[in-house]
């Protein structure tokens, strides 16, 4: 019994052994790897917020408007984002090609996954980034056109036309990924759908719609806006 | 050389005729109503001032579908024996022509030029045709300066009723005289005689597609006039009664035109302004009277329930756009008017947050169009406040009020100047060395550009 029981802890502590002996290079290269990666993406950092600086690249996109663009107080510093972006880069480089050191079938296909999926995840970015900033910017015209036209809820009008314009940028990017793309398509042409209909009934529904129209046409002729325009 | 953008019937008109002295040009659209005594006006000044010159009138019309070019051809000077002509006067040549390109008064005034400088004229006028206070002096106030004083550009100088005119008043005279330092009143008017080297100069420009086209056209005529450096003067024509406007037409979007193409040309001649201190008055010629005015109705309570409600819906807007401070003081103002009180929209922060929104288009805080059109219920809030403090005011006290804000403007234009320039575009407070910079110098000198 006692000989059965050492036999299996001897058997035991044999592939504990085998495993860490056959790993613990890897595991050992793989820090290295991690460790350097990190060495490299303080460097690259640290040499970006130089570089930039002397070409001074956040008054640039400042000045040309491409700061605003992005991020409406226009603190957003070119600088700061190239140099973390450089910094996590390099680091996630690091560790998968630590991973990538243990040769299993789970990194493997990690790894694979991630490369495979990097450039469909970059053009999803890109369509989220590009959907947000269009979002933002017709929400605005469209927030200063109603306040102007002195239509109802300027700023729910303007919520709207940012909602389903990110939406449509959702739908485009899921898409591409090939992620849930009939639950966001079937879920946009609902929405579509919803709003045409509420659109239509509203407009349709409208009591007084034409006496609405005719006395804001009425106002119009008569009052201020007149005497403001004789200058020109 | 012709131009491939001439109308072919205006082509044939200039093989034909060949050359004249001088061209009058009319741009119309729909304006059958009031153009026969604006041609009349013409002939007449034509006739009457300047017989030894050939001449030409020129219609350039945008599609009118009233009988705008029919009373333009037909138009005839029948009361010539009122004038005291002992001479048989001689005949102007008369030509209607639709312009081509992108629809509005600055199409039609490219067609103009375009045929001023292939007739060879010495100089062009141009007058709008909804007028109707034009008699046959205003020609010869327009062109003489140019024709016998040497002066590039004649601009009108007008009395106007004291509510009318206040895009000018309020942003377009101001902004101009503090940028390039010289003061013409009217820089928007409406009729101004050119020489042959300003016409030539407007033709090269490449800008012929912007808001240049459309209402931008007067004040991007003045501002390259004064910025580089064309003799500019002015001309006393009296009163301006004119047909109003289109009802239909967007007060936000000529609001954009007009003060979009003054921010346009602040990009371009950031240079030349840079260096202007001060201002001086543009030579005034004619003779001045007064006279009496149409009244101009107005509706106070409608500008303000437009401003309260740009000041309730644009706060992420002007947030943008204007420094921390304007902001704050645009928000206490609503605070205000919401609470009943009147409102006071002083000189100071209107003329800050003007600046605010040209520093905003030259950074691109926001789209060009949003930050605009933006400024429109601003405007009406200034112009209500404008209205109910000029109720009681002689039109002497009036042009106080406007020189008063004039030099409100010239006095923050370092504050203009730091935040043109600032790398940190949303501080609201002028940098303490540009404080002593910000009082107005004694002698109001100006430096040569």
């Amino acid at each position: 019994m006692i000989e059965t029981l050492k036999t299996v802890l001897e058997a035991a502590l044999q592939r504990l052994h085998d495993q860490v002996t056959m790993f613990l290079p890897s595991l050992l290269a793989a820090l290295t790897l991690i460790v350097v990666a990190y060495a490299i993406a303080i460097l690259v950092r640290w040499t970006i917020y130089r570089i930039f600086k002397g070409l001074a690249i956040d008054k640039f996109l400042r000045q040309s408007g491409l700061a605003f663009m992005v991020d409406p107080s226009g603190r957003l510093r070119a600088t700061r984002l190239a140099a973390e972006a450089a910094y996590w880069a390099i680091l996630l480089m690091g560790l998968l090609a630590g991973l990538n050191l243990f040769g299993t079938d789970l990194t493997t296909h990690m790894i694979n996954g991630f490369v495979s999926l990097l450039p469909k995840l970059l053009i999803a970015g890109l369509i989220l980034l590009g959907g947000t900033w269009l979002g933002q910017y017709l929400g605005r015209s469209m927030l200063v056109w109603a306040v102007n036209e002195n239509l109802p809820k300027p700023r729910r009008l303007a919520t709207i036309v940012r909602v389903l314009i990110v939406f449509v940028a959702v739908v485009v990017a899921s898409d591409q990924l090939d992620f849930a793309r009939n639950v966001f398509f079937s879920a946009f042409l609902i929405v579509l759908g919803g709003a045409a209909l509420t659109a239509s009934l509203a407009f349709g529904l409208r009591r007084g719609n034409t006496d609405w129209l005719s006395e804001k046409h009425d106002n119009v002729e008569q009052t201020t806006e007149r005497s403001l325009w004789n200058h020109l | 050389m012709q131009d491939a953008r001439l109308p072919a019937d205006a082509r044939l008109a200039i093989e034909r005729i060949r050359r004249a002295d001088l061209v009058i040009g009319i741009p119309s659209y729909n304006n059958g109503r009031t153009i026969t005594h604006v041609v009349q006006a013409a002939f007449a000044g034509l006739a009457k001032y300047f017989p030894q010159f050939s001449a030409v009138v020129i219609n350039s019309d945008g599609g009118s579908t009233d009988n705008t070019r029919d009373a333009v051809l037909s138009a005839q000077l029948q009361d010539s024996h009122l004038m005291l002509f002992s001479t048989p006067m001689p005949a102007a040549h008369r030509l209607s022509f639709p312009y081509h390109g992108i629809p509005g008064k600055g199409s039609a005034f490219r067609l103009i030029f375009e045929m001023t400088k292939l007739l060879e004229a010495k100089a062009c006028v141009v007058v709008d045709s909804d007028l109707r206070s034009i008699t046959p002096e205003w020609i010869e106030l327009l062109l003489r300066p140019i024709l016998f004083a040497g002066f590039d550009f004649v601009a009108p100088y007008y009395l106007r009723h004291k509510y009318d005119g206040t895009i000018t008043n309020s942003i377009v005279y101001p902004m101009t005289r503090m940028l390039y330092g010289t003061a013409v009143r009217q820089p928007i008017g409406g009729e101004f005689g050119i020489s042959a080297a300003l016409v030539e100069r407007y033709l090269e420009r490449d800008d012929w597609e912007t808001d240049v086209a459309r209402y931008g056209i007067d004040i991007w005529m003045t501002t390259v006039a004064i910025a580089e450096g064309f003799r500019v003067c002015q001309s006393f024509l009296g009163a301006k009664l004119h047909d109003a406007k289109d009802p239909g037409a967007d007060l936000a979007a000529m609001l954009e035109q007009v003060v979009g193409s003054v921010f346009m040309l602040m990009r371009e001649y950031a240079p030349v302004w840079h260096n202007v201190k001060g201002s001086v008055p543009a030579e005034l010629f004619g003779f001045r009277f007064d006279v009496g005015l149409d009244p101009v109705p107005v509706n106070v309570d409608r500008m303000l329930k437009a401003f309260s409600r740009g000041c309730a819906e644009l706060g992420e807007v002007w947030e943008a756009v204007m420094s921390p401070r304007d902001y704050t003081g645009i928000r206490q103002l609503a605070e205000r008017v919401r609470q009943g009180e009147p409102l006071v929209f002083d000189d100071e922060l209107w003329a800050r947050i003007i600046l605010d929104f040209a520093c905003a288009q030259r950074h691109k805080r926001l789209a060009l169009g949003t930050i605009l059109r933006s400024i429109t219920p601003l405007y009406l809030g200034r112009v209500a406040h404008s209205v109910r403090e000029m109720e009681f005011m002689t039109a002497a006290d009036v042009e106080q009020r406007i020189e008063q804000l004039c030099l409100t403007f010239e006095r923050l234009k370092p504050y203009l100047i730091s935040q043109w320039n600032g790398t940190s575009p949303q501080t609201g407070e002028l940098a303490p060395h540009e404080g002593h910079l910000a009082q107005r110098q004694p002698d109001d000198t100006r430096m040569e550009v």
